[in-house]
């Protein structure tokens, strides 16, 4: 367990970015928010003891897909996201439905018993990355094949999309 | 005997045997790519026959099942490929012209591998039986058709569709993700016969609830279902037509299997059966009055395939698994038909319904076949279509939902006027050209096999409806 302030802020940064993210005219400025709220998550996750996909979200996608994401900003044209004129009806109908769904949410979440019920605590010594890496190689065998599967289709898809000359 | 699992895994074995023969063997014409996936998804079909039943349970059997529904929804995603690549082989001389390559045929080979992955995806669609399964193999036939609908690369209408289908189906992928947390997070559970237990025991009703809902979005969205129909006529109408019949059928008839199996634990609240009436009255009224005012024949088999999809939720509301599955097979056939005459024709002008003007005197067969499958489409009696909309109705009384079934068939009349507006094109307008427009052997022989089956079935329903016992 963490302090409450602390989850707290990390909580705070993680809304305050996540709206950064959508609000900001500039796609660089957008992009470095979502690093930042995705830090703020992998702090969440560490305090639920979940290391292992707190270490994941900063690696994967703090790391390496935001490095992706910058790098094919870098190559559009930054001038048209910030030119573009605000479509009045559609933000506001944007943000009706949004305020439906979290009204929605919060009545749900006061619904649910377990939320106000404390988990167990893991029993002391629980090797995060050896569970995974076991369950996914015997109970999960056949979903984890199939994203191989999966994966060669995306890997075949981005060569025929983007090649310059197919031979 | 052999055992299911072995059908999908024979599947991808020959998705990635033509992908090699694509990369090595560079003098071969690609044509018989497409044909070598023909054959060999015809002997997996066979195999479908003699699939050893699955013993009672263990840790693969927790995610897979082999059960008829599944067996059935296999053989029809295996007729559906082969169909398509037929379709393809046909539609190859317009994806040459889009794809930018240094050779002639450069691409075609891919476009030729790429659906029989999605063919594997949806055989594992129609087994799963766990949530992660489902997203999984969802996602397998989703990414798959990304790059299928934007293959025509220097197409800016196919690039248009690809980048649509992206977006909004990264959204919807979303939705079912996050409502598959919640209902995992009430239940502890993702095997759908577990999450069943767990609702029969008692769990918190809101939360399952919400979590229901928002993996009906995302099946809503892959069945082409009202308010998520918004990508359909865009995509649809971009996307190489081949592959717009692929998404058509395939995905939406994996869609609602994939529905059937996560209704059956949350169908006994009344809250369900409510949302999914309002669903499925939405759908019959929005697909059947946008078709009435199309011009372009894609276009309007878009909107006819929303429409369709609402008369199969009226199966899915009286859960009537029988009834859907017969008008599943009815929709393939004309639907493929119509799209099979459409990749012909639109290759001598385009897909506006005026290249369809005076069809019947510039090729009675391809006239005949259409004029068989929108009769089908609409309804008329003696084709399968009728039988189709038959049941489901029938279905939809029986459970008392006469209302639903009223709508339904008030919509009927309206598809009578825009399916029988290609017809009078093709039979009533003075032809466009006098040029007779050539089939090819093959296509011929598929065509005809197509309307036999869907007379045949307008008559003799039995079979199909026997296939699910």
């Amino acid at each position: 367990m963490i302090p409450p302030f602390l989850f707290w802020t990390f909580a705070l940064l993680l809304l305050v970015f996540g709206a950064a993210v959508v609000l900001n005219r500039n796609p660089i400025a957008s992009a470095l928010s979502l690093v930042i709220s995705f830090i703020a998550l992998s702090a969440l996750f560490m305090s639920l003891d979940a290391f292992f996909i707190g270490i994941m979200q900063v690696l994967v996608y703090a790391g390496a897909v935001m490095v992706l994401f910058l790098f094919i900003i870098m190559l559009l044209d930054l001038r048209a996201e910030e030119r573009r004129k605000i479509n009045v009806v559609a933000t506001t109908g944007g943000a009706l439905v949004a305020l439906a769904f979290f009204a929605q949410l919060y009545l749900v979440i006061g619904q649910l018993r377990i939320a106000s019920q404390p988990f167990a605590p893991l029993p002391p010594k629980t090797d995060d990355v050896r569970n995974v890496g076991a369950l996914l190689f015997s109970n999960f065998n056949l979903p984890f094949q199939i994203i191989g599967v999966l994966v060669l289709v995306a890997t075949v898809g981005v060569i025929v999309l983007s090649k310059r000359e197919l031979r | 005997m052999i055992s299911a699992p072995v059908l999908e895994f024979a599947t991808v074995g020959l998705g990635l045997l033509l992908l090699l023969i694509e990369a090595f063997a560079t003098t071969l014409p690609r044509r018989t790519i497409a044909f070598a996936g023909i054959l060999g998804l015809l002997a997996v079909f066979v195999a479908t026959f003699f699939v050893a039943t699955p013993p009672p349970n263990g840790g693969f059997w927790n995610f897979y099942t082999a059960d008829p529904l599944a067996l059935f929804f296999k053989r029809f995603a295996i007729i559906t490929t082969i169909l398509v690549l037929l379709m393809m082989i046909d539609y190859a001389p317009v994806v040459r012209a889009f794809v930018h390559g240094a050779t002639t045929e450069a691409g075609v080979g891919e476009f030729y591998a790429l659906p029989i992955f999605t063919c594997a995806g949806l055989m594992w669609m129609a087994s799963a039986i766990d949530f992660i399964m489902i997203f999984v193999s969802l996602e397998l036939v989703t990414v798959s058709f990304y790059v299928l609908v934007g293959f025509m690369r220097r197409n800016a209408a196919s690039l248009e569709a690809g980048v649509k289908y992206l977006i909004l189906s990264a959204v919807s992928t979303g939705f079912l993700v996050y409502g598959i947390t919640w209902i995992f997070g009430v239940t502890g559970e993702t095997n759908l016969a577990r999450v069943a237990s767990a609702v029969i025991a008692g769990v918190d009703r809101g939360p399952a609830l919400f979590g229901m809902a928002l993996v009906l979005v995302a099946l809503g969205f892959k069945i082409a279902a009202v308010p998520f129909q918004i990508w359909v006529p865009d995509v649809y109408q971009g996307a190489p037509t081949p592959v717009t019949a692929f998404l058509s059928v395939g995905s939406k008839a994996a869609g609602f299997v994939v529905l059937l199996r996560v209704l059956a634990p949350f169908f006994m609240l009344p809250e369900v059966q409510r949302l999914l009436v309002g669903i499925a009255v939405l759908t019959l009224i929005y697909g059947n009055l946008a078709a009435l005012p199309q011009n372009n024949l894609k276009r309007l088999l878009a909107y006819s395939s929303i429409a369709h999809a609402g008369y199969l939720l009226i199966g899915v509301v009286a859960f009537a698994g029988n009834a859907i599955a017969f008008y599943l097979v009815a929709y393939l056939l004309m639907t493929i038909l119509s799209f099979a005459v459409l990749v012909v024709v639109s290759q001598t002008g385009g897909d506006s319904i005026e290249n369809f003007d005076g069809l019947s005197r510039r090729s009675p067969f391809l006239a005949f076949a259409m004029l068989i499958a929108m009769a089908s489409l609409a309804g008329v009696p003696f084709t399968a279509g009728f039988f189709g909309k038959f049941f489901v109705f029938d279905a939809a009384i029986r459970q008392h939902h006469i209302a639903l079934a009223a709508i339904g068939v008030i919509t009927v009349a309206c598809g009578f006027y825009y399916y029988f507006k290609v017809v009078r094109a093709m039979y009533w307008e003075a032809p466009v050209a006098n040029t007779a427009i050539p089939v090819s052997a093959l296509t011929r022989v598929a065509m005809v096999a197509l309307m036999i089956a869907i007379v045949v079935l307008g008559v003799y329903p039995t079979p199909v409806l026997n296939a699910l016992r």
